[in-house]
């Protein structure tokens, strides 16, 4: 478990980081390393040139405004945990921030590489679908932005092109009112999901009027429950949830089998894991 | 055995039966613990083995060329440089002959079995080169054999061209009093009970290094026995034992792995000696899920007859052991016999008849395991009578307390010949009962406004056979243990011993121990363990026999020490030796306690001012204690029966579940053990044994899993994002109670506790989710009980038609 021989450099602004990326055949990224790193020891990736983008100034800030949460690149997720200002902005990114790894994992790995790394498990790509979140993308043709839902392609496969650095990322707040819950099955405490959802909910009078609903650990990146969303509109607490696991089902048909579970499990626990963030919801809304 | 505390000895502190603070964690909590791995020698070579990626071949070539060129290799070797160390020994006559090399020479059998060794200047670069010798590499694949059935089905691929199959042994015992109470019962069922593959997976991985100077290879292993390391270093290489030292120094657990003696163990000393350069071999934990044993996979195939009373007339079972490519020393086959001997637990259940059957397989050899073989037994005899409750509509606790043995009804001989020569298996399981209500209702109030959660309780009675025979395991090695001890000029006490201790408490124990034996402090005791040059012979740690082990030699040698003791105090006092008493380490007349001399005195006396000896004495005051003990076997007896163990353990475990019937979530609300290990000589070791093996229990019961592709024997895991382990959010809060059953026939009345911990959580989960999921009419047959497993029972019982309110 030692990685192959590779180089290494620490640039203090991003147009370096920029020209180191471009200078190398197989060059990474280096923020919290806490999936690369493992990667490189267990030989399962390939890594000429190793860019630490961990003291470049001002890329690991956390801004708050009204409007959203905007994260650069080299901002820890403790980071977002811990700050004042964030959660009450974008609830949802404190509620799936508890579910990544432990303590240790949060203190080094950073959201945007979590983003970057796009494992179809992992909760921050499914909120950052779910809320409408937009990555800003700097490359050796400039900068451009990309909206959450064009980010993920497949299992660790994202849009970014080589050469390539997400510099930031910005979650828009959600709809007033509303009520963002990440809740996931995972087989112990801080592991990956074995299946899970991102449910940001609008209530009304003891009905849900809309939700965003995007799940995680079924597909090759976030799935989007758009059936769901449909048949959840108007659903209150006395109806039956048949309704709802029957669109679940219809929406996520391409779930994964793997040693951890099968498909009909994950199937059959977002279904669940829908059913109770609208229940979930519903109380919230009554009790506010 | 008539050993004791000597009576002429008065304490006014007794250290045995206190919890004396461990004396053994300083290190490994302050950094300071020196483990294999922090051994640095000037020159030392760093070996890196290259291991197989196919589950079975036969390999073609190894080109070695290009990692040779690597700046910074010394060398690489294989199979054929190897050709002047001696096979491993296959000691077990009825168990087929694997007739290992330390490296594979033509044929590899599983994924991670060592063919090449490669030594480098530093870890990177032998990794490097290891990556250049497995490209060169030329496989000619075999087909291969996943499972039991693969492996026996005719025509099966052979993994060992000179065997007749896949089936390493087969004992097949037949006792017509189970037929007839097959004849004369009103009902049978058949059942088949797996429990799936596992390891011990200490904290530490293994590791290696060797080193020749001036003649005395030095071996640092991390291994539960350094002497058993020692003789078979000693045979393989050649080499006379004496000029062969193997030294454990902290170790990071070992839970069963570490018993057996590994290719690296022959291979890391045969590179030093023959590169005449320290060289060390340390293994990282990719390696570790392949190459350190597997064990617990077993098949349980069985039949059951039963009254409509719930009365079980008799059971017959099979098990089968999965044993991997079988290419470990020791051989990994005796837990399964372990399994057999053990299945009926605490019940008073003669009508067992149990087939023993070991078969290989394209898979890690598997081995040793904390429980070797326990739980797999106590699973599947719960599991029936779980069954039998549900099918003839009995209580299950009932039915239990009308199977245990009663008080009283020890000695009790077993259906195998283990015989269990005390304990409290009703009186245990009763207190646990009493202790398990206020933790049911707890749960049943937590969840009652939850129409999702269900909550159920799981039931476990178990023996634990402690101090066993090892012929048995390793058809050479037997089953006693030695100490040593000394007092110095000083007065200071040394106790050394040929067990292990990574991490039970070993060294307190021994200290506690000498310490009453010769009316000193245990502060005033140092104890060495682990390093065959400085202990004497000894099998190591494992089989729960540590505590009585270290019971009997050390009380064994403490006696003779103070025989030659109280003759010089009696000297130097000018009294007799039969008045001398020793009073809070002070040797005086009975009914005076001046004038009085020091054990400082005696020792100065013993071994620099003879002028003090009596006329004639031997100089000296060192004593050794070689310990069997009685009634332990170590062959089978005309009938085919055995006690191969020196006492036995008991205990209850009964756990409180929750199982969210959505999603199939299951949570231990509370888990509840009542323990008997006899005389307890420190309460705290034993609690934490009993946490820890829980802790472990656990593990099987709902979490690890070693998976393997069934139609390539390639392994579907690779780190611990595969293998499961659960950490300190996932095993529960544990209530845990004691009953005290001295072994009647042991000094001390000492008994071993270090496996009972691991025996019940398979049983008591399984039984606790079907319980609470009763009303589906669930009734699971094999572990981990995972939300998947959950699910899909729910779903087949649903399936089936007996859906909730039916």
């Amino acid at each position: 478990m030692k990685p192959a021989p590779f180089d290494y450099c620490r640039p203090s602004t991003v147009t370096e980081a920029l020209e180191a990326l471009s200078s190398a055949e197989s060059s990474r990224v280096l923020a919290g390393g806490q999936s690369l790193v493992p990667a490189m020891n267990f030989r399962l990736t390939d890594v000429s040139l190793l860019v630490d983008i961990n003291r470049i100034e001002g890329l690991a800030s956390v801004d708050c405004d009204p409007g959203g949460v905007t994260v650069g690149a080299a901002a820890t997720q403790t980071r977002v945990l811990e700050h004042e200002g964030a959660a009450g902005v974008v609830g949802g990114l404190r509620a799936a921030l508890r579910h990544v790894g432990h303590l240790q994992i949060r203190n080094r790995g950073t959201v945007c590489g979590s983003l970057a790394h796009a494992d179809p498990a992992a909760e921050l790509p499914a909120l950052a679908v779910a809320s409408g979140a937009m990555l800003a993308v700097s490359g050796p043709d400039g900068e451009r932005r990309v909206d959450a839902a064009d980010f993920f392609i497949g299992p660790f496969w994202t849009a970014l092109e080589d050469g390539e650095l997400i510099t930031e990322v910005r979650f828009p707040a959600p709809p007033p009112g509303s009520v963002t819950i990440v809740d996931e099955i995972s087989r112990r405490a801080g592991d990956f999901a074995v299946a899970g959802l991102v449910a940001i909910v609008e209530a009304d009078g003891g009905a849900v009027r809309s939700a965003s609903l995007v799940g995680f650990g079924l597909g090759g990146v976030p799935t989007r429950l758009a059936t769901a969303e449909a048949a959840i509109r108007g659903w209150a607490a006395d109806h039956p949830a048949d309704t709802i696991a029957e669109a679940v089902m219809a929406d996520t048909a391409d779930a994964f089998d793997d040693i951890h579970a099968t498909s009909w499990y994950r199937r059959e626990a977002v279904a669940a894991l829908t059913a109770r963030a609208a229940r979930r919801a519903l109380v919230a809304e009554e009790a506010a | 055995m008539s050993l004791d505390i000597d009576p002429h000895i008065r304490h006014s502190t007794r250290h045995i039966g206190r919890s004396v603070p461990r004396r053994e964690d300083r290190g490994p909590l302050t950094g300071r613990g020196r483990y294999v791995a922090d051994i640095k020698i000037a020159g030392m070579l760093e070996v890196v083995l290259v291991r197989s990626i196919e589950a079975h071949a036969r390999i073609v070539s190894i080109d070695t060329s290009e990692a040779l060129a690597v700046e910074g290799v010394q060398a690489v070797f294989t199979a054929a440089d190897l050709a002047d160390v001696k096979t491993f020994p296959d000691y077990i006559p009825y168990i087929g002959p694997v007739r290992q090399r330390p490296l594979a020479t033509d044929t590899v059998r599983y994924v991670g079995a060592p063919y090449a060794a490669v030594v480098a200047d530093d870890r990177y670069i032998a990794e490097d080169a290891a990556a250049l010798v497995a490209a060169g590499t030329t496989y000619e694949p075999l087909p291969t054999v996943a499972d039991l059935d693969q492996a026996l089905a005719p025509g099966a691929p052979k993994l060992h061209d000179h065997w007749e199959s896949n089936c390493s042994f087969d004992v097949a015992p037949h006792k017509p009093e189970v037929d007839r109470a097959f004849e004369q019962a009103d009902h049978t069922f058949t059942e088949t009970y797996v429990s799936q593959r596992q390891t011990g997976l200490p904290m530490e991985t293994r590791g290696v290094v060797a080193d020749i100077t001036d003649g005395t290879l030095t071996v640092w292993s991390s291994t539960q026995s350094p002497h058993m390391v020692r003789s078979t270093v000693a045979l393989m290489l050649g080499m006379p034992e004496p000029q062969v030292r193997v030294v454990h120094p902290t170790i990071g657990g070992g839970f069963g792995t570490k018993t057996h003696i590994y290719p690296e163990d022959i291979v890391v000393p045969w590179i030093a000696r023959r590169l005449d350069r320290p060289a060390r071999w340390i293994e990282d934990r990719m390696e570790n899920l392949v190459a350190s044993v597997h064990a617990r996979e077993q098949r349980h195939d069985v039949e059951v007859a039963y009254d409509d009373d719930g009365t079980i007339r008799g059971v017959r079972c099979a098990s089968t052991l999965d044993m991997g490519s079988g290419e470990i020393f020791m051989p990994g086959t005796a837990p399964v016999f372990v399994t057999n001997a053990c299945i009926t637990g605490g019940y008073d259940f003669p009508n067992m008849q149990a087939r023993t059957t070991g078969v290989v397989t394209n898979k890690t050899p598997s081995g040793a395991y904390r429980g070797f073989g326990i739980p797999e037994g106590a699973f599947v005899m719960e599991r029936i009578i779980d069954r039998v409750a549900r099918l003839t509509g009995t209580n299950r606790a009932d039915l239990r307390l009308r199977m245990l043995l009663q008080p009283g009804q020890t000695p009790y001989v077993m259906h195998g010949g283990g015989r269990l020569d005390s304990g409290s298996h009703t009186e245990s399981f009763e207190q646990g009962l009493e202790m398990t209500q206020p933790a049911l209702e707890r749960a049943l109030a937590r969840y009652a406004d939850d129409p999702d959660v269900r909550v159920g309780v799981g039931y476990c009675n178990y023996v634990e056979p402690t101090s066993p025979s090892y012929h048995l395991t390793t058809g050479h090695w037997g089953g006693g243990d030695a100490a040593t001890v000394r007092v110095d000029p000083d007065g200071s006490v040394r106790v050394a011993a040929g067990l292990s201790s990574f991490g039970q408490g070993a060294e307190t124990v021994a200290a506690q121990l000498a310490a009453d034996a010769l009316g000193v402090s245990p502060e005033n005791v140092t104890v060495v363990l682990g390093d065959t040059e400085r202990a004497p012979y000894g099998l190591g740690s494992w089989g729960s026999r540590g505590a009585m082990m270290l019971t009997g030699s050390v009380l064994l040698a403490s006696e003779r020490l103070m025989d030659k003791a109280r003759a010089i105090a009696a000297h130097m006092l000018e009294a007799a030796e039969a008045d001398i008493v020793l009073t809070d380490g002070a040797f005086h007349v009975a009914g005076s306690d001046q004038p009085s001399v020091s054990w400082a005195e005696v020792g100065t006396a013993a071994w620099i001012r003879y002028v003090d000896l009596p006329d004639g004495m031997e100089p000296g005051l060192e004593t050794s204690g070689y310990f069997h003990p009685e009634n332990l076997q170590h062959q089978l007896d005309d009938t085919g029966k055995i006690n191969a163990a020196a006492s036995w353990s008991n205990g209850a475990h009964i756990g409180v579940v929750s199982v969210r019937v959505s999603t199939g979530e299951v949570r231990i609300e509370d888990y509840i053990v009542v323990h008997d290990c006899g005389t307890v000589i420190n309460p705290a070791l034993v609690e934490g044994q009993v946490h820890g093996g829980v802790a472990q229990g656990i593990a099987g019961a709902m979490y690890e899993h070693f998976q393997y592709d069934p139609d390539t024997a390639n392994p579907r895991f690779a780190s611990f994002m595969d293998y499961l382990v659960p950490t300190c959010a996932e095993v529960p809060r544990m209530e845990v109670d004691h009953f005290e059953s001295p072994a009647p026939e042991q000094p001390l009345g000492v008994k071993g506790c270090g496996e009972g911990g691991t025996v019940g959580p398979p049983a008591v989960v399984a039984g606790a989710v079907s319980d609470a999921l009763s009303e589906w009419g669930v009734d699971l047959t094999e572990c981990p009980v995972t939300p998947v497993a959950v699910r899909a029972a729910i779903r087949s019982a649903e399936a089936a038609g007996a859906g909730a309110g039916s």
